[in-house]
């Protein structure tokens, strides 16, 4: 996979990748979320 | 030359104005400490990123990630889901509500007021004002190597002038001019990091050749990395070998889980006004790391190809081993001068923004935690600000001797362990106290201070990294470490940080709590 013969440095390359995604997305969900306190 | 002058001057110009601006608008004690707690989320996102990512990552992991090769994607992903995601949600919010609510603007400060000891913010500031100047070292070294290499000066003038250039920022602009021009150095370095990512890959025929052709030259790994489990360039180190040993556990997990620790990052969470800020801030961190160390691992370990096929030698070879030097000699000789000189610039972008913040915490550390609570027993005077800079300038010299007598290809290896120190020693009172209100005072005290204890003997007598650098063991005993393998080659976090743990729930559950006043005015908007 991606020129990886070796499944742990792929699933690395592809952690890597995938938690700036969900970075991103929970980013977007959260956007109006956590108001100013009183 | 001509390129240099012109980046170079441009650079300073833009950093010089926002330093001013910052310098401006700062009017109060809690402006020049926490930038007023009103920093917007992109300022915030860019600040802490490059902060957080300096020339240790571009030019120390890089060049690690030239010798080990791309398991060091898996420090990148801890990198985000740690050092973005945990590091801001399930840190990052309590700590601004909490930071808010006990009025601390440092993190000893929250942590000492979180638990009602003075012991503990002073000793906290001292850990940093002792270790931190390792890491601020390894920063500067970082660009000073480059300088070396793209200017031919020594190596020593190098870090003198650029240790210089750096500390004068911080000293008049407080946190707000150091947020304002960490911004702008960080748009710098996203932009340069991903044209070297992008011209990497594009010249190697695109991502899968490229790892195609690096695999291709793992017969050319040395004979005594092989016997030591390196298995190439595009594969993890054999299971349990000496190499998969150093690579998980100091390389991956100390920086990777240490970041939880790191004073400077911490206090950043400080500057926001509301969770929105911080919800706002991650994506925009978590992109900036992605292409700033993702690029960095990635064409570290890609560096091999092109010096193979065009020096029939690997870059380890080239640079006679200093690993801190391979990178600058890859975009030295593979890139355009123009191009080099805007790299240059980045880097000065990465030493500046990451030295800046790392002075600035060196600064409160002296003034706020040490100063203040230790030597007045807590009172509050105006002269803190002048005292924050006295400790900025007494943290250039202690910077300037370390970085001037640490060994070659020191940069991965410094940052390692004062990342692994803070990990160890403060990330189980930072964690229970911002979520476990039976935390108590005696059990805070004691898990410091065994994390710290631990991880320093650790260091000393048995991980074989620092135990050969410092000598003590070999003075003390004859030998270079007391422990044989792997225990020579377990990072001390990893031994130091389940005991800090413990202890701290141990020792919690057999003292008083701190006082029910104190843990609810720190609960308030929790």
């Amino acid at each position: 996979m991606l020129g990886f013969s070796d499944s742990w440095v792929f699933a690395g390359f592809a952690f890597m990748i995938a938690s700036a995604l969900f970075c991103v997305v929970y980013g977007i969900l959260n956007w109006r979320k956590g108001g100013i306190e009183k | 030359m001509f390129y240099l002058i012109t980046f170079t001057l441009i650079y300073l110009a833009i950093t010089v104005y926002f330093s001013y601006l910052g310098y401006r608008r700062t009017v109060t004690v809690s402006d020049y400490l926490l930038a007023g707690r009103q920093v917007h989320p992109v300022t915030m996102g860019l600040s802490y990123g490059a902060t957080y990512i300096s020339t240790s990552a571009i030019i120390g992991f890089g060049g690690v990630s030239a010798l080990y090769g791309f398991g060091l994607t898996w420090l990148a992903f801890l990198n985000i889901m740690i050092g973005v995601w945990v590091a801001f949600v399930i840190f990052g919010k309590r700590t601004r509500k909490m930071g808010k609510a006990l009025d601390a603007h440092t993190f000893p400060e929250l942590l000492g007021r979180r638990y009602e000891s003075r012991f503990i913010q002073g000793f906290s500031g001292l850990v940093i004002l002792i270790f931190m100047p390792v890491y601020t070292a390894a920063v500067l070294i970082g660009i000073s190597r480059f300088i070396e290499v793209y200017l031919n000066i020594p190596f020593s003038t190098a870090f003198l002038a650029f240790l210089l250039i750096t500390a004068c920022f911080v000293i008049w602009g407080g946190l707000k001019g150091v947020l304002y021009t960490s911004a702008f150095q960080g748009v710098i370095m996203v932009v340069s990091m991903v044209a070297i990512g992008i011209s990497t890959y594009y010249s190697l025929g695109g991502i899968s050749q490229a790892h195609r052709s690096l695999e291709a030259i793992t017969p050319m790994v040395p004979h005594y990395l092989q016997e030591a489990g390196h298995r190439g360039f595009t594969s993890m180190p054999q299971v349990f070998s000496s190499i998969w040993w150093y690579v998980l556990t100091t390389m991956i997990m100390g920086v990777g889980i240490g970041v939880i620790g790191q004073p400077q990052l911490n206090v950043r969470f400080m500057t926001l006004k509301s969770d929105r800020e911080l919800n706002r801030s991650v994506p925009f961190t978590a992109i900036f790391i992605l292409c700033t160390t993702g690029v960095a691992y990635a064409v570290g370990a890609l560096t091999n190809v092109y010096f193979y096929n065009t020096y029939t030698e690997l870059p380890l070879h080239a640079v006679q081993g200093n690993l801190d030097k391979i990178i600058p000699l890859y975009i030295d000789r593979f890139y355009p001068q123009w191009f080099v000189a805007l790299f240059l610039v980045c880097l000065m972008s990465a030493a500046m923004s990451a030295g800046s913040s790392q002075f600035h915490a060196l600064g409160t550390s002296l003034s706020r935690d040490i100063f203040e609570q230790a030597l007045l027993k807590g009172k509050s005077v105006a002269e803190t600000t002048i005292v924050t800079r006295i400790g900025i300038v007494l943290s250039i010299f202690a910077t300037l001797i370390i970085g001037l007598v640490l060994p070659e290809s020191i940069v991965a290896v410094a940052t390692a362990f004062f990342f692994s120190l803070c990990g160890a020693t403060f990330i189980p009172v930072y964690l229970f106290g911002l979520y476990w209100k039976r935390g108590t005072k005696p059990a805070a005290k004691a898990s410091i201070l065994s994390g710290f204890f631990v991880s320093l003997i650790w260091m000393l007598l048995f991980h074989e990294e620092e135990a050969r650098a410092f000598g003590l063991c070999r003075k003390i005993f004859n030998m270079e470490s007391l422990a044989g393998h792997p225990w020579n080659m377990i990072d001390p976090q990893i031994i130091a940080l389940p005991i800090s743990f413990i202890v701290f729930i141990v020792v919690s559950l057999v003292t008083r709590p701190v006082r029910e006043e104190t843990v609810a005015k720190a609960f308030i908007h929790i």
